[in-house]
């Protein structure tokens, strides 16, 4: 697999008069092995932006690199829909046991064998015959993430995976992500929790109106009064009109 | 009149009897509607579908038509096409009138406005995030298509039962466009309106127990598989 890289992703939501841009120009690289953090408060736009890198949701403006292929969003979206994997907050179940869920990710003659392997990966095994629907969300998951294990995408994208578990089923979660990131599947975390995935991160993306601003190097406090002061400076420049409003950008 | 009890024994005596003309009568009223179902069932669960998960242009224009639909009145879908099948109206040349061919076309378009809406409540039940799933486990659109539908299919076996429902008991359509012949276009709410001007209730007896068994028999069935698939609490 080769990189995949995004140029100048951008988004607006809302009618003519109320125009929100949600992402404004970003350019993001996802990289065979490498772990990003994509932190941001609520609303900011990052399930947005990781359902545009999914393929699944239409961007106003896009260009996918690939190798040296570039093209923009709607002809990448079947490349889009077979290598990268996106997994909510709180994973789909579908009607039936963790077994034909996990069916549903893989098929062909070593099928079940490979579901079997899967489900002592994932610590699965006493699980394999309960309803998925009926699961915790800690289980479900471990059971998306074991799904992502059968169709072994090149991209990992996950909208918050830890949020609202306790810290044993946290700590297996983390400890799966880590074994994709060693097969050298490239990962994107959406989440809050910075410091839960320190050991596995190796860059750090802050998305603050729209914009995406690498702050690996900067830490959670400083990062917290930098978001402050940045903010305070564009409703400033707003409010004397130095700089346009960014619904009137383009 | 007899009484009821001596009029409903004689009506179940009819049944038991094995009476030719009786059993002709339940054959063609199922055969027809069985047919028209069976044909408006799989467009019409494809245009819920679209209607639940494709944007498209007039998509909330076409919801509201079918669901206009739902409460058009049998007795004027079979006059429009009564009107369209007679010998002087456009598609008179095809002499569909007074046949079975003209109760099937009744009976689709009765019961395609309570599949369409009903199958499209059924697909909106399905959160976005299991269409997406299905695509992100790198299922085609058809196979994800098929995972959803065995979501819903509790959904979509009411949407089923709730048409045939409608159909095989209608009367209104049936009679402007079959003409009620014997052994050909007679059905049975066609045959209990007749039967019951004539004052022989014994035979529209016997009959309404067959409608009555039938729907008995099918909510039971549904209610067999919802159970079956309801989940399972811890």
């Amino acid at each position: 697999m080769s990189d995949i890289k995004f140029i100048g992703v951008e988004k607006t939501y809302g009618r003519k008069k109320q125009l929100k841009r949600i992402l404004d120009d970003i350019d993001i690289t996802l990289t065979r092995g490498e772990c990003i953090l994509l932190t941001g408060k609520n609303g900011c736009g990052k399930s947005t932006l990781l359902r545009i890198l999914s393929g699944m949701l239409k961007p106003d403006e896009a260009t996918v690199i690939t190798g040296l292929q570039s093209s923009n969003w709607k002809k990448s979206r079947k490349l889009l829909r077979n290598q990268v994997m996106y997994l909510y907050q709180e994973p789909y179940m579908f009607d039936g046991t963790v077994y034909r869920n996990l069916s549903y990710a893989i098929s062909g003659v070593d099928a079940k064998q490979k579901i079997n392997q899967v489900l002592e990966w994932a610590d699965l095994k006493h699980r394999e015959n309960t309803e998925a629907k009926c699961l915790s969300g800690g289980e479900k998951q471990r059971v998306a993430l074991a799904q992502a294990w059968l169709k072994q995408p090149d991209v990992l994208l996950l909208d918050e995976p830890t949020a609202n578990m306790d810290d044993t089923s946290r700590k297996s979660t983390e400890a799966l992500l880590k074994k994709f990131k060693d097969t050298g599947t490239a990962l994107l975390i959406a989440s809050h929790d910075i410091n839960h995935f320190s050991h596995i991160m190796d860059k750090r993306f802050a998305l603050i109106d729209g914009e995406l601003n690498d702050v690996t190097n900067i830490s959670e406090s400083s990062q917290n009064n930098h978001d402050d002061q940045m903010n305070s400076v564009k409703k400033y420049a707003n409010n004397i009109s130095l700089f346009p409003q960014n619904t009137q950008k383009k | 009149m007899e009484s009821l009890g001596a009029t409903t024994l004689e009506a179940i005596t009819l049944l038991l009897s094995g009476d030719e003309e009786l059993w002709d009568i339940i054959g063609i009223s199922f055969q027809i509607s069985t047919t028209a179902i069976l044909i408006a069932i799989v467009p019409a669960i494809l245009i819920g579908f679209a209607l639940a998960y494709a944007e498209f242009p007039g998509r909330r224009l076409l919801i509201s038509f079918f669901n206009t639909l739902l409460a058009v009145p049998a007795v004027v879908v079979g006059l429009t096409l009564y009107i369209l099948l007679s010998r002087q109206g456009p598609l008179g040349e095809w002499k569909l009138l007074f046949t079975q061919t003209s109760m099937v076309l009744g009976q689709i378009a009765l019961s395609f406005p309570i599949l369409v809406a009903m199958s499209h409540s059924a697909f909106q039940s399905a959160e976005i995030r299991a269409w997406d799933t299905a695509r992100t486990l790198g299922s085609n659109p058809l196979s994800s298509f098929l995972i959803i539908m065995r979501e819903v299919r509790f959904g979509l076996f009411s949407a089923l039962l709730a048409g045939y429902g409608r159909i095989i008991a209608e009367v209104g359509a049936s009679m402007m466009l079959g003409g009620n012949i014997l052994n050909y276009t007679r059905n049975i709410p066609t045959a209990i309106a007749l039967e019951t001007s004539k004052g022989e209730f014994a035979q529209g007896i016997a009959l309404g127990i067959i409608l009555v068994s039938m729907a008995f028999l099918l909510t039971m069935t549904l209610q067999y598989l919802q159970g079956r698939g309801a989940l399972v609490h811890e």
